[in-house]
């Protein structure tokens, strides 16, 4: 009987032991897809959510760390407030001052992209880092030095370890850790959704942009994405000083030339400049121009009707356009730069 | 009881350790052998092609994927995960353990040079295939198969360097290239022999080739020549 005590004593106190270190496990997070949303493209088995990874690539991308002068961070480009564009700039920034070809894109409801960048160039959510970190006119980085660095510091040993179970820095985890960070950026609570769930009501004017919107616009934004993910010729000419042919570039395909991806609408109102090259500065602008198409040659087959709006029809699409705005998301407090003081994030 | 538990938990120790020892010494390992014609490749050193043009060579790094060993019986043996980064600057990764050993003749050797189109859309990946490695391509996704850089007096460009970087994972230029070897004894030896690759192109014409495309899909052709057992 004695020999029982005791070994049952035993075993419990290495349960015990056991569940000791269940506290020290990370925190899964679930990833909430809205109501009525299709089903995200990213593959959650091979990156699973936790609290930890969160926090981790949070920290990643806002941390200058990535570039090779530790100027210019993932933020740089990528604003919250802005819809996690670079607001104002037709063309973004980067190092040492330097200009890129490209207006920078927003980055919300990344888990249902099925490909990245304006050409469609990237394949997969977790490598997309790569290129903003390896461009000259970028980050201008090595993956390998950032890696590198990143090991070097204590800060990142600690949130690795608690990230992943071992402070082992590589280039797949930092990489996955950015994407855990990147997959939770989800804008569902404009009034437009609150107006689907039935939760609020279209004023007057914003009911006929919506029926503007879906006669003319949604065939390649398509709701509630508001995108296609597709790539098509909208009609813009040529900018010859960039010479940016698009989807070609990638698919070498002649039919690809100056098809750039459909981008998503999404908090619009403030992701200005509009267009890859950033070429227009206001909403109107954008709808003069696609309302001045018609019949043009090599536009994709969607904007081969003239959309012939008129000044009121134009204002009222704008009103809908500005009920894509998501103040919950853009003010979210879990996504600006990571404020908590050092001993708060590396408590054990 | 805990000294018998002790006893035991000591005894399993040594007898698994000899027992995994022993394993690591019987298992089958394919081994690489760089070359440029009948010398050893050197990074550096002076070589001429067939083309005659006088060169030197000073990256050298490809995959090597999907092994499989065909034995006599017909019957293939498939390590699973098998990707392998092989570069000259590594001499561990000129050595690959296959992990089985067959007592029957191996007939033949299979293995891809690149990696593979599901590899390519999987996101970011670990070990050999970490972007880390400098072998992924950034504004393109996709892993580069084979890198080959170095300088030539044939090249009329910066520094006299050319710079093959063969890749592309989707059709159609999808630049993975299977070889089939036969196995000429128990131990698999391959040797890559560079100068088979630039006795296919004339440096003053080719040498800078670093995006998938058609130019791409050519230089794996070539890329498969290279590839002898010993």
């Amino acid at each position: 009987m004695r020999f029982n005590l005791r070994n049952t004593l035993f075993i419990g106190l290495l349960v015990f032991i056991s569940l000791s270190f269940v506290k020290k496990l990370t925190e899964p997070l679930y990833f909430e897809v809205p109501k009525s949303w299709p089903k995200p493209h990213y593959n959650f088995k091979d990156n699973p959510l936790t609290e930890e990874g969160f926090l981790l690539g949070r920290n990643l991308f806002y941390d200058p760390i990535l570039s090779r002068d530790n100027t210019i961070s993932c933020a740089s480009c990528h604003l919250q407030t802005t819809g996690f564009t670079h607001v104002d700039h037709a063309l973004s920034h980067g190092i040492d001052g330097k200009i890129g070809t490209r207006n920078s894109m927003t980055l919300m409801n990344l888990a249902w992209s099925k490909s990245f960048m304006w050409d469609g160039g990237v394949n997969h959510l977790d490598v997309q880092p790569i290129a903003p970190i390896t461009s000259e006119v970028e980050m201008d980085e090595t993956l390998e030095n950032v890696v590198e660095k990143l090991q070097k510091s204590e800060k990142y040993q600690i949130l690795f370890k608690k990230a992943f179970g071992t402070t082992k820095i590589t280039g797949q985890r930092l990489l996955k850790a950015l994407s855990q960070f990147e997959l939770l950026l989800v804008s569902s609570n404009s009034k437009y959704d609150k107006v689907i769930r039935n939760e609020e009501k279209f004023t007057e004017q914003e009911q006929k942009g919506y029926h503007l919107f879906k006669n003319n616009c949604s065939s390649c934004h398509n709701e509630p994405l508001f995108t296609s993910e597709k790539f098509e010729n909208n009609g813009l000419t040529i900018d010859t000083t960039l010479n940016d042919i698009g989807r070609m570039k990638i698919t070498k395909k002649p039919e690809d030339y100056l098809r750039f991806k459909v981008p998503t609408l999404r908090n619009v109102q403030f992701t200005f400049p509009y267009m890859h090259d950033g070429r227009f500065k206001t909403l109107t602008e954008v709808i003069k121009h696609y309302n001045s198409l018609g019949n043009s040659k090599n536009v994709s087959k969607q904007l081969s009707k003239p959309m012939n709006l008129s000044d009121n029809d134009r204002v009222d699409l704008v009103a809908f356009l500005k009920t894509l705005t998501d103040t919950e998301f853009l003010f979210n407090k879990r996504f600006p730069f990571p404020k908590e003081n050092y001993e708060t994030l590396t408590q054990e | 009881m805990y000294k018998t538990l002790l006893i035991g938990f000591v005894f399993n120790f040594f007898f698994f350790q000899a027992s995994f020892a022993q394993k690591a010494a019987d298992s089958l390992i394919l081994k690489l052998h760089l070359k440029f014609g009948k010398d050893d490749l050197e990074l550096g050193k002076k070589y001429v092609s067939t083309k005659k043009d006088t060169l030197q060579i000073d990256v050298f790094k490809f995959y090597i994927s999907n092994i499989e060993i065909q034995y006599s019986d017909k019957k293939v043996y498939n390590p699973t995960n098998s990707y392998h980064l092989i570069d000259i600057e590594n001499s561990n990764s000129l050595r690959i353990p296959i992990g089985y050993k067959n007592n029957l003749a191996i007939k033949n050797v299979f293995f891809n040079i690149g990696i593979d189109s599901t590899a390519s859309v999987s996101g970011a990946l670990e070990g050999d295939l970490d972007p880390t490695k400098g072998m992924y391509w950034a504004w393109q996704s996709g892993y580069i198969n084979m890198k080959i850089e170095g300088k030539s007096s044939s090249c009329k460009t910066r520094k006299n360097e050319f710079q093959f970087h063969i890749g592309g994972y989707m059709k159609p230029s999808y630049a993975i290239r299977k070889v089939q070897l036969e196995a000429k004894n128990q131990e698999i030896d391959v040797s890559i022999d560079v100068s088979e690759f630039f006795s296919a192109i004339k440096l003053s014409k080719i040498n800078s080739i670093m995006i998938p495309g058609k130019e791409a899909m050519e230089l794996a052709d070539y890329s498969i020549k290279m590839f002898k057992t010993e």
